[in-house]
């Protein structure tokens, strides 16, 4: 462990924890004052009801104002604490602590992926859940459908030519929004929720794609 | 089951109480190495044909325990936690008046997870338990969403 | 000590609309002064386990209007005593309780105000936002002898829904109601509204 003069430096502020989909990561801003300095930081963590601060070894020191804790806090039905301390040359600050982090109700869930397709008077929708995250990519992929079980989907469809948008809250995968105008260009966007406490959300981006043109009437001309 | 019990309950509501004075509760729980609901004995390992037991029990254990030992002063505070005691009991009313359609007999399995809650409370001096189980509402009111729709993570 | 010398408000009453809850009474008349009101509430928990403690309402402790938006208090469906007096300088009433607990399960629930148009072939619904707690039935149906009335769910508030694509030349009705789970009630229906696809032949 370093020695220094603790309670030297002012706190690291704004530590929290950002969580998308389960990746959990650690972040604070630079004790006031000291933007610029070269400061380096010493994170440890906590799983509430355990005993002891665990030390996070990668986060040792560390320039950044950062650190993954996903792996620390991938039990999702525990609860955690973290805590961060600042050094600057022989003074330390004072540890500068997370409230408790429950990455079940916490966690925001990412937008799912989305492919359309489109012919003259139909976009095919098809939605990829969320997957949560994992160490390795080889390793196998979970949705957060199979942690969230009652995951929804607010589908917002734009159609640019009668400046109208309308919803659908779905919880398959496919949709067919079938009788559309031909030669129309058309803007999706999808959120995925959870109905319970309120959660951060993701929105995904915009996807747009035209209608086909009409074959019938290009046939009479 | 206690889906259909549940139904009428409006679990969000509650949750959105709570989270309104998570931080303000948990910060005052300084027993960070202590927890009351959530060792590994007790809600993580109930099965769903103790659910609607284990539910009871917690429900009781707040509205006849954990309510009256805390004592609030701040008047938001307080607001949120009279919001939270009523509507639990409007849920005990609810599964009381269920229960003659529904078997929610107790098996050893809950009323041991049951005892261990209680154990866990008693080795607090009374306040920092109440403080602590208030903190702890989360976990509970997760597990009941949880299994309010039977899912399995 | 400021002695009981003020009347206390008298006529208390409670008005409850789609959820929304209003504590109203008589408001004290003296001349040229300015009233203030105070409001506490207390649940049938506290009634039970809390020797009877009273809770400062959110908004009208104080307040200058004979009124008091309680919805944020009533926040379980259990009965609630409430109970209003009046202050004038150090001047204090006696307290005025509400002759009856007020249960939110006897709010009146009223047929919601809904927009139904259409976007090309597409049935859209707007409905009014009556707040988190209300869940709302659309019934649609094409209008034609014999035809089926399907039920939709609807949790979306404020924002354009698509209930159905229509079929061209068809005229197609909605109506609604909405439903209060945690009472587990519902309101009467809305009237009707229909609306006509223009014609145009199917694709091959």
């Amino acid at each position: 462990a370093v020695l220094c003069i603790s309670g030297g430096l002012p706190k690291p502020t704004n530590i929290t924890f950002l969580s998308i989909n389960m990746r959990n990561i650690l972040q604070w801003s630079p004790p006031e004052g000291l933007q610029g300095a070269e400061v380096t930081y010493t994170v440890q963590y906590f799983i509430y009801g355990q005993k002891k601060w665990l030390n996070k070894s990668e986060c040792r020191n560390i320039n950044r104002t950062c650190c993954d804790l996903s792996v620390e806090t991938s039990d999702y039905e525990h609860q955690y604490y973290a805590k961060v301390r600042a050094i600057w040359e022989t003074n330390c600050s004072k540890w500068a602590e997370t409230g408790r982090f429950y990455p079940f109700l916490e966690t925001q869930i990412g937008p799912p992926g989305i492919a359309l397709t489109t012919d003259e008077k139909s976009i095919s929708i098809v939605l990829m859940a969320p997957e949560k995250w994992k160490r390795n990519p080889e390793d196998s992929s979970l949705s957060m459908q199979q942690i969230y079980s009652n995951l929804k989907y607010n589908v917002s469809v734009y159609n640019t030519k009668s400046n109208r948008t309308w919803s659908q809250c779905v919880t398959n995968h496919t949709l067919v929004l079938g009788w559309l105008e031909p030669d129309t260009l058309y803007c999706v966007h999808v959120v995925s929720f959870v109905p319970g406490p309120p959660r951060l959300a993701q929105p995904s981006e915009k996807h747009c794609v035209r209608t086909l043109k009409d074959q019938t009437s290009a046939l009479k001309v | 089951g206690l889906r259909r019990c549940l139904i009428s309950m409006d679990i969000h509501h509650i949750e959105e109480a709570f989270q309104e004075i998570k931080k303000t509760i948990q910060a005052k729980d300084t027993f960070q190495n202590v927890t009351i609901l959530s060792t590994s004995e007790t809600l993580h390992s109930i099965k769903p044909l103790d659910v609607c037991c284990m539910t009871k029990n917690l429900l009781a254990f707040y509205v006849d325990k954990v309510f009256k030992d805390h004592r609030e002063l701040n008047p938001q505070i307080l607001r949120k936690i009279s919001s939270i005691a009523n509507s639990f009991l409007y849920m005990q009313k609810a599964l009381q008046q269920c229960q003659e359609q529904m078997q929610c007999h107790c098996r050893d399995e809950a009323t041991n997870a049951t005892r261990i809650i209680h154990d866990n409370y008693d080795q607090l001096e009374v306040r920092a338990a109440a403080i602590k189980s208030l903190g702890e509402l989360d976990i509970f009111l997760a597990w009941i969403d949880k299994n309010n729709q039977g899912t399995s993570a | 000590d400021g002695v009981a010398v003020l009347p206390a408000p008298q006529n208390l009453s409670v008005q409850s609309t789609n959820m929304k809850h209003l504590l109203m009474w008589s408001p004290v008349i003296v001349p040229g002064e300015i009233i203030y009101y105070f409001v506490e509430y207390q649940g049938e928990y506290e009634s039970l386990y809390m020797s009877h403690i009273w809770i400062p309402s959110s908004w009208c402790s104080p307040t200058e209007c004979p009124e008091c938006d309680i919805t944020d208090d009533i926040t379980a469906t259990v009965p609630y005593k409430l109970r209003v007096r009046a202050t004038l300088g150090s001047q204090t009433s006696a307290w005025s309780t509400l002759p009856h607990p007020f249960n939110r399960n006897s709010t009146t629930l009223t047929p919601p105000v809904m927009e139904v148009t259409k976007d090309g072939f597409h049935l859209v619904i707007k409905l009014e936002d009556l707040g988190p707690q209300f869940e709302f039935l659309v019934a649609y149906w094409r209008r034609e002898p014999g035809a089926k009335e399907h039920v939709q769910v609807v949790r979306s508030r404020g924002i354009p829904v698509h209930l159905e694509t229509m079929e061209p030349g068809a005229a197609y009705c909605v109506k609604v109601r909405t439903f209060v789970k945690v009472i587990g009630r519902h309101s009467p229906s809305s009237q009707a509204e229909c609306v006509k696809v223009q014609g145009e032949t199917l694709p091959l």
